[in-house]
């Protein structure tokens, strides 16, 4: 007992000199620091960049543009109170934050990026309020299919393949796929892929979609962007495939990286996604958008934020929308340095590129006030509300689970079976997407509480099962025994077995609260508001908008902040009831005590 | 010592039992006279401590009938039945996570309708009956063997059973503290409480007891006054078992 506590002791130590060494390097870092680049602001026409000239000559041969519409209606023709939308006159939109400029949360919490920007205006053009949430790729389609959201608006490629699941308005941007290798490598094209290359794609992205099936390689899936490029830097794998504009942004003066080629398809345009039953709303934004384009917003925004050349034979809106008029940002590309010798300038040492990107003291100081104003608030209410509601539903699950009736074991049985059988997100996804839109009236299509109801059922089967088992390590003669006295079985179980079956199983049940802790950061897959983010969505957020990976570590000091006095509450609790039970009141002998353990 | 003024008698006829193809009671005939002692010999395994949990439906009989004072108590609610038979076990079965007090005093408090001071009263009262007032707010495992078997008497007592059940009651003592409760017990008896004792003490059977049953693989094999059961024993298997604990 002793002894693991003196290590934790010597961790905690370790811990707080680090809390220690952060704050006084947020304080001191104002000066000497260089200010982390804001991914997530607009970056001005200077940085505008001409069409890729190493593009695919496979991919040139575009094809016909089957999906963007001839004309629209005109605005006035629209009638915003039959859009079917969950809450008349306000656009709920689903977006992501992983993406800038495309799709991000800026300095001050709200969402942004030219997309969301973009969509504000069409918007206001249509006269109607608009409220953002973020949530995972992974998850969006299908909540714009379900009506969770109105609009999807996350730089989505219109594919044939997701078209089956939502309508798309027309398009208002477009994407290169860009290959991107590390400096020196032997691949110089999409041709030089091969089965042995390791490419990395972002799950459930067109990119995925492009090296599976247009290129029939099995590539490496990650979750966003950021792990992605982190993944191609360190080396882990040998090629990204990415959209050009996150492999731009991506990639900083001194990375060892660079594009080497880019490819592109006209009938893959970027529009927003809508549920595809709803040829009203799709009009609508059309005809917006032909709007901003007319009055020139669709050009200002455009080139204050992702400012390229654009590719030929495209134009965003409908085919009736006019030519937008952009500066000429062929003209107002830099020249183009050869990517080497740029390289070789600021070529930083592993050690000190690992440095910045985990400990770039001014991104902690951007992260502390809102991990503690936002983050740290709704993980603590998602872990308490579930987790209270989760040891009362695991009681009665374990009362279940070891009744003498069939018809409440069998139940409780097959509830926990499937709940501790399935991974988490699949629990949280079903409940959030499946019974989301069953419970709309109740939740207000608010998923927050319907996210700590998930966690707290899956919490419920793992917290009965540890319930059962504490119940069940009481002596058999415990139940004996009251029941000899003339108690029923429930007051027997209620008076007697179960207050000793929780007590020993205390420490477990605190693990489990631990975990709650920790899985809470599950119910961003559901689409939150930016007030709504617990820890690791801030945490995630300021890191996509950054690029740099310092505050998640940041996060991850506040989520031990508050597992590791619960790990020392849970043995401090667990030494005293041991200790405590054994402790002798003086007038019992060790000889004796002996004896009435070994027989007893 | 208390005297059991509420004693009643018990017979248990043609009782049997069994657990999946073991067979362990096979047509048991017990009789207890009101405020009588019958102690029940014999081997391990021979049924003696089923026989006391199918007496009191911890185990339903599968075949033949209980009766309290000439009443068969089949159709009672076992619970209510239970309340009117106290039961002391091998091991104590006291509750650990209560004090010795609240052990005695649960059962008047919640089944006796008592409130929490008259409940207090009676287990108190109880516990200064067994000689352990002063324990009365340790917790169980503080407690020798000894004076936790007196724990569990006193909170079999404290519902005012009509009869006492004893499994094994001195089994898991060591010596020096099987006299004690033995003591207790033998007073409970002189006091004219009901009383059906399980028992391997066969010094204990022999001289408080009123009637001896010396029970073999799940039936009775013998049975008598204890001076005819010792001294002048009938059957083989009898004479075997004396012949081994004596």
């Amino acid at each position: 007992m002793v002894r693991p506590h003196v290590v934790k002791s010597r961790v905690l130590i370790a811990l707080l000199a680090l809390l220690a060494l952060t704050l006084t390097g947020c304080g001191g870092g104002d000066d000497s620091a260089t200010s982390a680049t804001d991914l997530c602001a607009p970056p001005g026409v200077g940085s505008a960049s001409a069409a890729p000239t190493n593009l695919d000559a496979a991919a040139a041969t575009s094809t016909e543009d089957r999906y963007t519409t001839p004309t629209t209606k005109p605005l006035d023709q629209i009638d915003t109170g039959a859009l079917g939308l969950a809450t008349p006159g306000k656009l709920s939109v689903g977006t992501l934050s992983d993406a800038p400029p495309s799709i991000c949360v800026d300095s001050s919490g709200s969402f942004t990026g030219y997309d969301n920007e973009l969509l504000k205006a069409v918007a206001a053009k249509l006269g109607l309020q608009i409220e953002f949430s973020g949530t995972e790729f992974a998850g969006l389609l299908s909540q714009v299919a379900t009506n969770r959201f109105d609009v999807g608006s996350s730089s989505i490629t219109t594919t044939d393949e997701r078209r089956k699941t939502v309508g798309f308005t027309n398009g208002y941007d477009f994407g290169y796929f860009s290959l991107v290798v590390p400096n020196g490598s032997a691949i110089h094209g999409f041709s030089d892929l091969n089965a042995g290359t390791r490419i990395g794609v972002v799950q459930g992205t067109v990119q995925d979609d492009y090296v599976v099936n247009t290129l029939g390689l099995d590539p490496v899936k990650f979750p966003d962007y950021n792990t992605a490029y982190a993944n191609l830097k360190t080396g882990q794998i040998d090629a990204w495939v990415a959209p050009s504009q996150q492999a731009e942004g991506a990639i900083k003066p001194g990375d060892p990286t660079s594009i080497v080629q880019n490819t592109f398809s006209l009938n893959n345009f970027v529009g927003w996604a809508v549920n595809k039953d709803n040829q009203p709303l799709i009009d609508a934004l059309n005809s917006g958008l032909d709007a901003v384009i007319a009055d020139g917003t669709w050009a200002s925004l455009y080139s204050d934020w992702v400012p390229r050349e654009l590719p030929e034979g495209w134009k965003p809106g409908s085919k009736a929308a006019p030519e937008p008029e952009l500066p000429d940002f062929a003209a107002l590309a830099k020249p183009e340095t050869p990517g080497s010798e740029q390289s070789q300038t600021a070529q930083q040492s592993t050690l000190a590129q690992l440095g910045a990107t985990f400990f770039d003291w001014d991104l902690y100081r951007q992260a502390i006030p809102d991990l503690l104003k936002t983050g740290l608030p709704n993980t603590v209410i998602l872990a308490v509300t579930s987790g209270v509601i989760g040891t009362v539903a695991g009681m009665l699950l374990a009362v279940a689970g070891i009744s003498r009736t069939r018809w409440l074991r069998w139940p409780a049985r097959v509830y926990t079976d499937v709940f501790r059988g399935l991974p988490a997100v699949v629990i949280i996804l079903i409940i959030g997407l499946g019974v989301g839109p069953v419970v709309k009236g109740l939740t207000g299509n608010n998923p927050y509480w319907l996210g700590a109801a998930a966690l707290a059922l899956l919490a419920a089967a793992y917290i009965g099962e540890i319930f059962r088992s504490g119940i069940q390590s009481v002596e058999p003669g415990q139940l004996e025994a009251a029941r000899a006295i003339g108690f029923s079985y429930r007051r027997a179980m209620t008076l007697v077995v179960i207050p000793q079956g929780v007590r020993r199983v205390l420490p477990a049940l605190m693990n489990q609260f631990i975990s709650l802790i920790k899985d809470s950061s599950l119910i961003y897959f559901l689409g939150l508001l930016a007030t709504q983010r617990e820890l690791f969505a801030v945490g995630r957020d300021l890191n996509a908008q950054t690029g740099n990976l310092s505050p998640l570590v940041a996060a991850g000091l506040f989520y031990l902040a508050l597992t590791i006095p619960l790990t020392h509450l849970v043995n401090y609790i667990d030494r005293r009831l041991r200790t405590g039970r054994a402790d002798t009141s003086g007038t019992l002998d060790p000889l004796e005590q002996a004896i009435v353990v070994e027989r007893g | 010592m208390t005297t059991a003024t509420n004693s009643v008698s018990l017979t248990g006829t043609d009782l049997h039992l069994s657990f999946g193809t073991n067979k362990v009671l096979r047509g048991v005939d017990i009789h207890v006279d009101a405020g009588k002692t019958t102690s029940v010999i014999g081997p391990s395994g021979s049924g003696k401590s089923t026989l006391l949990r199918v007496l009191n439906r911890l185990h339903e009989p599968e075949q033949g009938d209980i009766l309290l004072d000439g009443r068969s108590v089949l159709g009672d609610n076992p619970d209510t039945l239970r309340q009117r038979i106290g039961m002391v076990f091998q091991h104590f079965n006291l509750f650990p996570h209560r004090t010795v007090l609240d052990n005695i005093a649960l059962g008047p408090r919640k089944l006796r309708g008592l409130s929490k001071e008259q409940a207090r009263a009676v287990a108190l009262e109880q516990l200064e009956l067994v000689g352990l007032a002063e324990k009365a707010q340790s917790r169980p495992g503080n407690l020798s063997g000894g004076q936790q078997q007196r724990v569990a008497i006193a909170r079999a007592l404290a519902m005012k059973p009509e009869i006492m059940f004893f499994d094994e009651a001195t089994s898991a003592l060591d010596p020096e503290l099987v006299k004690g409760v033995l003591a207790l017990m033998t007073d409970l008896a002189a006091g004219g409480m009901s009383m059906v004792v399980v028992t391997h003490e066969m010094g204990f059977a022999r001289s408080v007891s009123d009637t001896v049953l010396f029970m073999d693989r799940g039936v009775v094999v013998e049975t008598g006054k204890p001076e005819a059961l010792f001294d002048d024993p009938q059957t083989e298997r009898l004479q075997a078992f004396l012949s081994q604990v004596l």
